[in-house]
C-alpha cells in the first residue's frame, strides 16, 4: 500500500524532475485532451508506450508501475468484457454460464479495446507526471493557475495525511492480525469494519488537532502560498516544444496531415 | 518582567472532569520552567489554556503583562508558541520549507523576511539540510525538530513544549534538550516544558512545578522539589535514576551521602570524596580501560 503512494522518484534529479511543474502540468493537460479526443487508437497507444518507456528509462521498478496500473487495467478489462458482450451484431464466440448464453461480438470487442486504449493512454500520462513531479509542486502549480485556494488546500492536507493515516491503519491492522483478527472470513469482516471505524475516528481527531496547530500559527481560513516566479526562457521553450510535438502528433495520426 | 502569570485558574471539561482547580503559575522572562506531572495531572490542559486553545472557567491568565482574552490571535501567537507532543499534529504542509513558512506568511511578512525566518529557525534546530525534504520522508526525531522550527519562525517570546522528548531515542532526547537549553540561554527565550520525564530536568530547568490532579503540589528549583520524596511518590512520579541509586545507598547501606545528588556529575563528585584516594587508579580514562 505504501508503494502505491511512494513519491521517492519525484525527488530524484533528472531532466524531467528539473522542469518547472507548471510546464509539465500544461503539457500533460494538452496530452490528455489529445488522448481523450482521439478517434483512432494509435495516438492513445502511442502515448501509452511513450510514457511507459520514459517511466522505465527513469529507473522506476516494473513492480511499482504494475501496482499503480493494476486498477486502471482492471477497469479496462471490465470495459472490454462489457462492450464485447453488450455492443455489436457480428458474433465472435458464444459462452454458456449457469444456463445463460452470452455472445461476444466483434464490434463491441473493438469498441472496448479502443476505449480501454484511451483510458490507459490517459492514465499513463498521469502516471508519468506523478513520477516526475512531487505532489506539493503540482499543488503549487495549480495555485499558480488560479485554481481555487480551498480546493488546493484540501488537496495538500489530504495528500499529507494519507501517509499519517496509512501508518496508523498499518499499525492497527498489524495489531488485529497479531490477535488473529483475520483468521476466519467472518472474524476478518468484523476486524475490517472495526479498522474502518477506527480510521474514521482517527481522521476526525487528527483534523481537530491539526486545525488547532494551524490556528496557533496564525491560520485564518486560507493557507498562504509562496510567490510564483515567471517562467524562465528555457521553460517557455520546453513548453512550446511539448505543445508543438503533441499538436504535430495529433495532426499526423488523427487528421492524416502527413498523408 | 513576568512572561506568564496564571492566577487562581480553574478548568472543568464539559463531561464534568475537573482538570485544574485554582492553580497559580508564574514564569519570569528568560526562565526555563518545567511542569512535571503524571498522565491526567492537568499539564496539557494548562498549556492549552496558556495558548488560548481553551478558555478558563475561573481565574486570570496574563501573557507578557496582558490578559490573554484581550490579545488578538496575531499578537498572542507572536508572544507564545506551542510545540505539540506528536509532530504529525503540527506538520501539515508537504515540505519542511513550506511548513516553516506557514506562520510567517500568515503574518503577511514580505517573502524575503519569510525566507530569512525559515532559514534562521531551521538553523536553530540544526535542520537546515532538511529544507527541501518532504515531511513524510523525515524520521521521527527530524519531524520533532522541524515542528519546533515551525513554531520558532513565529518568533514567540515564550516557547511551550508538550512532552518534547516523548518517543525520541536517548540521543534524540539529549539533542532536543540541548537545543532548548541553547534557545533559553543564548536566545534568551522563555521555555515552558510539560513533561513526566524527570531525568534531564535538573540539568536544564530553573524551576519545576509539580502538578497532580489539577493542583500544584510543589514549586521550586529541582534540588528542593526532589527533596520531597513523599510528594514525588504522591504525584506518581519518581526521582531521577541517579538520585534513586544514591538514596538507596544512603538508606540501605549507610553510605554517608550529603543531600541528594540529582545529576551524574554531582553523584560522581560525592562518591569520589568517599572512596579512598589509593583505590582510585590514576589515568584510567586516558588508558581507555
Amino acid at each position: 500500500m505504501f508503494d502505491l503512494f511512494s513519491d521517492i522518484f519525484t525527488y530524484r534529479d533528472n531532466a524531467l524532475t528539473r522542469i518547472d511543474p507548471r510546464v509539465k502540468l500544461l503539457i500533460a493537460l494538452a496530452a490528455l485532451v489529445a488522448v481523450v479526443s482521439a478517434e483512432r487508437p494509435i495516438l492513445p497507444f502511442g502515448f501509452f508506450v511513450l510514457c511507459l518507456g520514459t517511466v522505465a528509462a527513469l529507473g522506476v521498478p516494473a513492480k511499482l508501475v504494475a501496482l499503480r496500473l493494476a486498477a486502471p487495467f482492471s477497469t479496462v478489462a471490465v470495459l472490454v468484457v462489457i462492450h464485447t458482450f453488450v455492443t455489436g451484431t457480428t458474433p465472435l464466440f458464444t459462452l454458456t454460464l449457469g444456463g445463460w448464453t452470452l455472445t461476444a461480438k466483434a464490434e463491441g470487442f473493438r469498441q472496448g479495446l479502443f476505449l480501454g486504449n484511451r483510458v490507459l493512454g490517459a492514465l499513463s500520462i498521469v502516471l508519468l507526471l506523478g513520477i516526475a513531479t512531487p505532489a506539493h509542486r503540482i499543488f503549487q502549480a495549480l495555485r499558480g493557475f488560479r485554481i481555487s485556494k480551498e480546493w488546493v488546500e484540501v488537496a495538500i492536507l489530504m495528500y499529507r495525511y494519507i501517509f499519517v493515516l496509512l501508518d496508523r491503519v498499518g499499525d492497527l491492522a498489524a495489531a488485529q492480525r497479531l490477535r488473529l483478527g483475520y483468521r476466519a472470513p467472518r472474524r476478518g469482516l468484523a476486524s475490517f469494519s472495526a479498522l474502518a471505524g477506527a480510521t474514521i475516528v482517527h481522521s476526525f481527531e487528527q483534523a481537530r488537532r491539526t486545525h488547532d496547530a494551524m490556528r496557533l500559527r496564525g491560520y485564518r481560513g486560507t493557507m498562504p502560498f509562496g510567490p510564483f516566479p515567471a517562467l524562465k526562457r528555457r521553460e517557455r521553450g520546453i513548453l512550446l516544444l511539448g505543445l508543438a510535438g503533441i499538436l504535430a502528433a495529433y495532426a499526423i495520426l488523427e487528421w492524416g496531415v502527413a498523408g | 518582567m513576568r512572561a506568564v502569570d496564571v492566577r487562581e485558574v480553574s478548568f472543568t471539561y464539559d463531561d464534568g472532569t475537573e482538570a485544574l482547580a485554582g492553580i497559580h503559575f508564574r514564569v519570569e522572562e528568560g526562565e526555563f520552567v518545567a511542569v512535571l506531572g503524571s498522565n491526567g495531572s492537568g499539564k496539557t490542559t494548562l498549556i492549552q489554556l496558556l495558548v488560548g486553545l481553551l478558555k478558563t472557567n475561573a481565574g486570570r491568565i496574563e501573557i507578557g503583562g496582558r490578559e490573554i482574552g484581550s490579545l488578538e490571535a496575531e499578537e498572542l501567537y507572536q508572544r507564545v508558541g506551542l510545540v505539540f507532543q506528536n509532530p504529525n499534529d503540527q506538520l501539515f504542509a508537504a515540505t519542511v520549507e513550506e511548513d516553516c513558512a506557514f506562520g510567517p506568511r500568515n503574518l503577511n511578512l514580505p517573502e524575503a523576511e519569510v525566507q530569512k525566518r525559515v532559514t534562521e529557525s531551521l538553523a536553530a534546530v540544526a535542520a537546515l539540510p532538511l529544507r527541501g525534504r518532504a515531511i513524510h520522508h523525515l524520521s521521527f526525531g527530524e519531524q520533532k525538530r522541524v515542528s519546533l522550527a515551525g513554531v520558532l519562525a513565529m518568533r514567540p517570546a515564550v516557547l511551550i513544549l508538550d512532552e518534547p522528548t516523548a518517543g525520541l531515542d536517548p540521543a534524540g532526547e539529549a539533542q532536543m534538550m540541548q537545543l532548548l537549553k541553547k534557545l533559553n540561554r543564548e536566545e534568551k527565550m522563555t521555555v515552558i516544558l510539560a513533561t513526566h520525564s524527570v531525568d534531564m530536568l535538573p540539568l536544564f530547568a530553573n524551576r519545576i512545578y509539580v502538578l497532580d490532579r489539577g493542583r500544584v503540589l510543589q514549586e521550586g528549583p529541582s534540588e528542593e522539589i526532589f527533596r520531597h520524596q513523599e510528594m514525588i511518590v504522591r504525584a506518581k512520579l519518581r526521582l531521577p535514576y541517579v538520585s534513586r541509586l544514591m538514596y538507596e545507598m544512603k538508606r540501605h547501606d549507610g553510605v554517608p551521602i550529603d543531600g541528594l545528588p540529582l545529576t551524574i556529575g554531582e553523584a560522581r563528585a560525592q562518591l569520589l570524596e568517599l572512596i579512598p584516594k589509593e583505590m582510585i587508579l590514576p589515568g584510567i580514562e586516558e588508558s581507555g580501560s
